[in-house]
């Protein structure tokens, strides 16, 4: 898709948070490990500026080295979400798998993966619909599923993670 | 006579083993300059005939700051973008239909540009990443960033960060496209868009200059009054340069009674930018082509479409000897698609003399490889290669202008049959009748068999296809009128054609 310099995600984040049937929770948890006042990210990785929540479950994954850091070799579970700008139902999931992670208490968390940023890391990973969700423990992957999923379904995926 | 002491030479000095070993002294089997259709198709079908393939893919921002992603123009500016635009136009006019055949609504309806944006923008991202997975499946390798000639056989890439990384190949195929020209008039590059910002442009153009009488001009003019905008087109000279004139005028005509502003011999001499804002206000002062009468208007939107230029000067062909056009930066090629280097090789928009249409750089990228690395001898067919204007009116043809049959083979030998029609769907609708145009160029000397298809309609696309299949198969007249119409299409005028513009009938349509 076209891209103007750093609008495109600044936009993007205009256009998901219009609320059509108010689905669409345009919220984004930030690592852990980051400070708390550390809202921007340098130009070059224009990142959108999302009013934030509290969270410490979910993060966005910023390259390769940090997905190998924060879900290779994390010793708690790791659900990987695979999504795209231009991935409608992956709007619906993201926010529902956020919730679903972080009710349960820090015993999984979530890292988000935007595979036009990280297409590399995609491929490797062998997806090619989105979104793709990836269930990674111990470095490997143990389960997996490609599209939407409702509450129900999520917290059943997790909790067969956790174990 | 005879011997082998050459031989024995060339194994001491090492020679032989080289020679031997040749391919293997490239990094890659083809290194394919561009990711566009042609570009891929050719990198793509190299890769499935077990060759080492790299593609690299760079696109240079417009000077509006506008990127995208891996596709070419086709997927991201050009036919996809357009398409998607024209068909939210015609539904537009749809809905317009729709209330005399029986639909009843009551509120006002409206546009909402930034929606129908948004919904073509993540159908393109898709198609990237589609395109990134199936790079990825045959095993081709993909670089985004910058290539160019530094020296016989080795390219230099540059990527967005400015790191560079250099690669060599044994053959290399030249897709590489072409990008809008500008006026080079003040304030062009500052104020003015191109239809490589147009399909992603975050707010809506308002009141619209168009500069330019091309397809892109007439298309994007089209389905921006289509969806309510004000629309003013400025042409210098003739309307679709290249195209059936006849059919040009008339494609002109539907689209000037259905609102569009034509300034017809005026060009833009200066913008002046009086407001800035998303849009903001311009200023156009234009000149007449034909005396000193300057006019001066106000726009929201300038967008240029003047012509397409290839991106052939900036890649290092100097440093190989790749001769280009010096005018038009085209590249001459053979029949075989090569230049005249005898390893680089060049598909698509770049070529010189060829139809610039992705099923055409597509065609010839596949056939080119198969040529190159599976023995094949077939080349690319460049005649009879159908088209279509996506104007509010649509305009498909295949083959030859009327002006270009009377220059091959002289109006002696030719017959004309046309007429008019009026579709079905327009009947109901209370939509314009006698302006629906079918017309066929016949060589009188060959059987009369049909050189030239041209058909102004709704779903002008759909119904050449068909032809063009039939004119590859030596349609003639008496094979049109054997065969049966399928009723009640617009298509079917075709197989009813009677009038010849000889005779100087009538063909107007009198009631139903």
């Amino acid at each position: 898709m076209a891209q103007r310099l750093l609008l495109r995600r600044f936009l993007a984040s205009i256009i998901s948070r219009k609320p059509p049937q108010g689905r669409w929770a345009p919220l984004t948890c930030r690592a852990p490990q980051r400070s708390p006042g550390d809202l921007t990210v340098a130009p070059n990785q224009a990142r959108s500026i999302y009013t934030t929540r509290v969270c410490t479950t979910t993060f966005n994954i910023q390259d390769g080295p940090d997905f190998q850091d924060r879900v290779v070799n994390s010793e708690t579970p790791v659900v990987v979400d695979f999504h795209a700008q231009w991935c409608g139902p992956c709007k619906i999931l993201g926010p529902r798998l956020e919730k679903a992670v972080a009710k349960q208490h820090g015993k999984v968390v979530m890292a988000k993966v935007d595979i036009d940023d990280h297409t590399d890391l995609a491929l490797e990973y062998e997806v090619s619909a989105v979104p793709t969700v990836l269930a990674i423990k111990n470095g490997d992957v143990v389960d997996k599923f490609v599209g939407i999923k409702d509450e129900d379904q999520l917290e059943a995926f997790l909790k067969k993670l956790i174990g | 006579m005879g011997g082998c002491d050459r031989t024995f030479q060339a194994h001491q000095s090492g020679l032989l083993q080289k020679l031997l070993q040749e391919d293997s002294a490239y990094d890659y089997d083809l290194i394919v300059i561009g990711g566009g259709s042609g570009g891929l198709a050719c990198a793509q079908e190299a890769a499935i005939l077990g060759k080492k393939v790299m593609v690299l893919d760079f696109v240079v921002p417009s000077p509006q700051g506008t990127s995208w992603g891996l596709g070419g123009t086709c997927v991201n500016v050009g036919c996809v973008p357009k398409k998607l635009m024209h068909q939210a136009a015609l539904l537009g006019q749809a809905l317009s239909d729709a209330r005399k055949f029986g639909w009843e609504y009551h509120q006002q309806v409206k546009h909402n540009w930034e929606t129908m944006t948004e919904a073509i923008q993540n159908h393109i991202g898709s198609l990237n990443w589609g395109y990134r997975l199936s790079l990825r499946e045959k095993a081709v390798a993909y670089v985004n960033a910058y290539g160019e000639f530094v020296e016989h056989h080795k390219i230099k890439a540059t990527n967005r960060k400015g790191q560079e990384t250099y690669y060599t190949a044994a053959k290399f195929v030249l897709a590489t496209g072409e990008r809008p020209r500008y006026l080079g008039i003040r304030g062009d590059k500052e104020y003015c868009i191109t239809s490589d910002d147009l399909f992603s442009l975050p707010y809506c153009p308002g009141k619209t200059l168009v500069v330019g009488a091309s397809y892109v001009a007439l298309e994007c003019a089209g389905f921006l009054a289509g969806i309510g905008l004000d629309v003013t087109v400025m042409v210098r000279s003739i309307l679709l340069r290249g195209f059936d004139q006849e059919m040009a005028e008339k494609v002109g005509s539907y689209m000037e009674q259905h609102g569009v502003k034509f300034l017809r011999k005026f060009i833009p001499v200066l913008v002046q930018q009086l407001e800035r804002g998303s849009p903001g206000k311009l200023k156009v002062v234009a000149k007449s082509t034909e005396g000193p009468e300057t006019i001066e208007e106000i726009y929201n939107t300038v967008l240029l479409a003047i012509g397409r230029d290839s991106c052939t000067r900036k890649i290092g062909l100097e440093k190989i000897g790749v001769r280009i056009n010096e005018r038009s930066g085209k590249i001459p090629v053979n029949d075989m698609e090569q230049t005249n280097v005898p390893y680089v090789y060049a598909v698509g928009d770049i070529l010189e003399g060829k139809l610039e249409l992705t099923p055409v750089a597509i065609q010839a990228g596949k056939l080119l490889a198969r040529r190159l690395f599976a023995g094949r001898l077939e080349k690319c067919d460049y005649v009879n290669i159908p088209t279509t204007v996506f104007t509010p009116l649509e305009y498909g043809c295949c083959g030859l202008s009327e002006e270009r049959a009377i220059e091959v083979h002289k109006k002696e030998n030719l017959e004309v049959y046309h007429t008019l029609f009026w579709p079905l769907e327009w009947t109901v609708a209370g939509r314009d009748n006698n302006t629906c145009y079918a017309k066929i160029i016949c060589n009188k000397s060959d059987n009369y068999r049909v050189i030239g298809f041209h058909v102004l309609g709704p779903n002008a696309g759909e119904i050449t296809q068909g032809f063009a299949a039939a004119m590859k198969c030596g349609l003639t007249k008496q094979l049109l009128d054997d065969t049966v119409g399928i009723h009640p299409t617009c298509g079917e005028v075709f197989t009813t054609l009677e009038i010849t513009k000889s005779s100087g009938l009538d063909i107007t349509q009198k009631g139903c």
